[in-house]
């Protein structure tokens, strides 16, 4: 019996040993027949496939429906829109258009397609397939549909040439056309598969299904594989009409946590990790073959103080909102938030045409503050609760916010009750209906354009969740449809440079950080970028 | 006969149980605060009245709550689970894909937890109160008290990143792709496909996740196997059979543990079937594509379907491994099956 257990104990030290050795770092693949070279393992030089890990999952890839942050990385990899943004900052640049005019009311635009686009099935890309794509995004009203709400009516003059009718001059319909959701689709190959684009879309389209699984577009790369919550695959499209890179491959990870991000890069599992934070960065500080890019993206945290006084008590008050400003510790909340962030001039964040970039640092003022709240009868402060949602920007809590928030208000006398209520379970709602007094939010981008933050504005979708009506600052509230309709990039500057600075000391939002970016990546990787429409522009991505 | 008359009988509690199990989440989830349609649209998206219409519609959140209860129930009975507001898929067909990965990893982890637990608890029973006891009660206390989500980070920051002697998170390594898919579980399926290589770098890749899910049951197993054994060893007949002069090996393994396990048995259960209903953290940090991840989602998005369709499949788990240590009893006790 002794040596029974003894063989038995062997035993299981034996397959344990095989199986640690078979372990560690990747072993060399001896799977030929996966379709994989020797060599072909990310982190090691000669390999055309690249592994990129990201944070989150996302619920669907079809582009009539994606709302969510990285579903884009993939889209803009398989498909490809009439205008696109090779860099971040610039303006929206033709990519399948080759031309294009707007009228002189701004009302109309006409495009004009390249020639020899093809999809990856081989169909030649016309008109049809823009219309298609763009009424299918309207027409299914899910969450993208406002993208396409100045567009009235789409025509094709011919196989090359559509015509957008307006519903208004719309200085940001170029940037709105680079939106994901506005990607053209296959017509012929959607259709086959339930897709519809009609007014009853929202109740006849079944292709979610198919574009869940597989891509239709004329993107550089071709969607082989998604398995949800898992990784998704993308394979060099055999059929692409344009000049691609040296990445043949594609494996996108959702690794929801840094730590492991941050041992899988520099391991070399993976080639690209987007969701560093300042402490994985920091074990990745003396790591050879690794880079890290820390900079500022558009999405951005607000203090939203309620203009009503039934709901905003204090803080409706004007001299109270400039006091609150006041007090504020910018660079504290920076820290707060990591490495890369800026706190913004005003409501257009650095980065957007016509910002006026950062808030001065020196900017705070204690004894300045304590002098607006005794102006507005607050000499000795007053107690007020915030509410605060579970959610995260980019990361960082609100909640963490909220906290450096009450600590920097009590250092004047205002003491602060912070209230948790989560998003879908009150939080929401109130936001929605303007009835939250005092809150800390945040703002993510719907489209690369200055003019969605236009939204803030008294009577904005944002500034009415203030409690700011477009009445109670007319001169305001008009320079939103000035801005709208200056399609003139200089005209338009200069009205957003006039709105940033009627704000930077009045109204109820002080914007309180721009939330970084932190993308660790492998550095035999060249064209590797932050980008806020696509997350990580794989399409300007080359191996060294 | 018997034999029919109590599986005959488990199956109707089964689907008595599952009925109130799939009832009572149902009432749960309309009851505590979240709205699907607040979870799953975005502001602007929310602002819109169309949008907001269209997507109850297709949901079915615009009905009366009694009539989403008894569409529901309707589905059940023909196992239709319904389609996850998350991810637009079937409920049936999302359990599908993420349940084996759940399944590989905690029947290697319970079978690390079990072989090990009870040779700890053999071993400290034995050498009672000697230095080799201690040694073992404090792997099994530390094992029982250490947090999972630390630990796991812990394990793969040494085995993997610093001494790189262990894989890195995942279930297989980025060399092999997945299995033709037949069981789910990467091991036996590559085995299935011949595939000898990708088999052992798929259980290469159960180790790290697998000792981190053990640690807390090896530890109770071990617990109570040490105190069972201990009475065991203290009764009359063992003390008969010592005196018969007996060797201490085949006194334990012929004549004490038997009796001793019955009660471990219930712990390995219990353990088994927590390890079932998935472990969001650890899964997590091994990008673990597993149950545990998907009802974490599912809560977050106010899934209701995919949230009754885990409750469901934990509820069935634990019915299931229950039915089995009945049966085991009777396996090792024959006084239990002659009851």
């Amino acid at each position: 019996m002794k040596k029974r257990l003894l063989a038995l104990a062997m035993g299981v030290v034996i397959v344990l040993g095989c199986t640690a050795c078979g372990g560690g770092q990747d072993a060399p693949s001896t799977e030929q027949t996966e379709g994989e070279n020797a060599s072909n393992t990310a982190g090691d030089s000669g390999s055309s496939t690249v592994v990129i890990a990201m944070g989150s999952g996302f619920s669907t890839l079809d582009p009539g429906y994606i709302y969510e942050k990285y579903p884009p990385l993939v889209i803009n990899a398989c498909y490809e829109n009439l205008f696109k943004f090779y860099d971040n900052d610039s303006a929206p640049e033709p990519c399948l258009a080759d031309t294009y005019e707007f009228s002189e009311d701004g009302m109309t635009l006409t495009v004009t397609l390249k020639d020899g686009i093809t999809f990856a099935s081989g169909n030649p890309m016309t008109s049809a397939d823009v219309l298609f794509s763009i009424n299918r995004c309207k027409n299914l009203q899910g969450n993208p549909a406002f993208i396409a709400e100045t567009i009235d009516s789409m025509e094709a003059l011919d196989d090359k040439t559509i015509v957008f009718h307006l519903t208004q001059a719309d200085s940001a319909i170029l940037s709105k056309l680079t939106y994901s959701s506005l990607a053209i689709l296959d017509s012929a190959v959607v259709k086959e598969n339930g897709g519809v684009d009609t007014a009853h879309a929202s109740t006849s389209d079944t292709a979610q299904a198919y574009l869940d699984t597989t891509s239709a577009g004329s993107g550089m790369y071709v969607m082989t594989s998604y398995i949800p919550d898992e990784e998704v695959v993308l394979e060099k499209n055999p059929n692409y009409w344009g000049e691609a890179t040296n990445v043949d491959k594609y494996i996108v990870k959702i690794q929801p946590d840094s730590n492991t991000q941050m041992m899988t890069l520099s391991t070399g599992d993976i080639d690209v990790a987007l969701n560093m934070t300042d402490d994985t960065m920091a074990e990745l500080a003396d790591a050879e073959g690794v880079e890290i890019i820390n900079e500022a993206t558009k999405t951005v945290g607000f203090v939203m103080m309620n203009m009503n006084e039934t709901y905003g008590g204090p803080v409706s008050n004007p001299k109270v909102q400039q006091a609150i400003r006041k007090a504020l510790d910018y660079s504290g909340m920076q820290i707060i938030c990591g490495e890369g962030t800026l706190t913004p001039y005003a409501i257009i964040q650095s980065g957007f045409m016509g910002s006026k970039g950062e808030r001065a640092a020196d900017y705070m003022n204690l004894e300045e503050a304590k002098a607006l709240l005794a102006e507005a009868g607050y000499a000795d402060g007053f107690d007020i609760d915030m509410t605060v949602t579970d959610l995260d920007m980019e990361g960082i809590l609100l909640t963490d916010l909220a906290q450096k928030i009450k600590d920097d208000l009590a250092q004047v006398g205002i003491n602060v009750n912070i209230v948790a209520q989560p998003w879908a379970a009150g939080y929401g709602d109130a936001y929605r209906d303007g009835t939250l007094g005092f809150t800390v939010m945040y703002w993510g981008t719907d489209y690369n354009d200055p003019n969605v933050q236009l939204e803030f504005l008294p009577g904005g979708v944002v500034g009415l969740r203030a409690g700011w009506t477009a009445e109670m600052n007319p001169e305001l509230a008009a320079m939103y449809q000035e801005t709208m309709a200056a399609t003139d990039n200089d005209a338009r500057i200069a009205v957003l440079e006039k709105i940033q600075d009627a704000m930077y000391e009045d109204g109820p939002f002080v914007m309180v950080a721009q939330a970084p970016a932190h993308i660790g990546y492998n550095t035999r990787l060249s064209g590797v970028a932050i980008s806020d429409p696509y997350v990580l522009d794989v399409t300007l991505i080359n191996i060294q | 006969m018997e034999q029919l008359k109590f599986i005959g009988k488990r199956l109707i509690y089964l689907a008595v149980m599952l009925f109130g199990v799939a009832t009572l989440v149902f009432i749960l989830t309309k009851m505590i605060p979240g709205d699907p349609t607040v979870a799953n649209l975005s502001q602007r998206a929310l602002s819109d009245p169309e949008v907001v219409a269209a997507y109850k519609a297709k949901y079915g959140l615009d009905q009366p709550v009694f009539v989403q209860y008894l569409l529901y129930m309707k589905n059940l009975l023909q196992f239709d689970l319904g389609t996850s507001i998350r991810t637009n898929k079937p409920v049936l067909s999302e359990l599908s894909r993420c349940y084996p990965a759940t399944i590989e990893l905690a029947l290697f982890a319970i079978v690390l937890a079990a072989v090990f637990g009870i040779l700890f608890g053999i071993i400290s029973a034995i050498r009672r109160n000697s230095i080799l006891d201690q040694i073992v009660r404090a792997v099994s206390v530390t094992g029982v008290s250490i947090p999972s989500f630390w630990f796991a980070l812990l394990v793969l920051y040494f085995f993997y990143y610093k001494l790189q002697i262990l894989p890195g998170p995942g279930r297989l390594s980025k060399a092999f792709s997945a299995p033709a898919t037949v069981t789910g579980l990467y091991v036996i399926d590559s085995l299935l496909e011949g595939n000898l290589p990708k088999a052992l770098d798929a259980l290469s890749h159960l180790l790290l996740p697998g000792i981190v899910l053990a640690a807390f049951t090896m530890g109770l197993i071990t617990r109570t196997t040490r105190s069972n054994l201990l009475d065991v060893m203290s009764m009359d007949y063992i003390r008969t059979a010592r005196a018969k002069g007996l060797g201490r090996t085949a006194l334990i393994l012929k004549h004490a543990l038997g009796n001793a396990l019955i009660p471990v048995l219930t712990v390995i259960g219990l353990g088994l079937g927590n390890l079932l209903g998935g472990m969001v953290l650890v899964e997590t940090i091994f990008n673990w594509p597993g149950v545990g991840q998907f009802a974490y989602e599912s809560v977050l998005s106010a899934d209701f379907p995919a949230i009754i369709g885990v409750a469901l499949l934990i509820a069935l788990n634990y019915m299931v491994i229950n039915t089995i240590v009945d049966i085991l009893y009777g396996v090792i006790d024959p006084r239990v099956r002659c009851q």
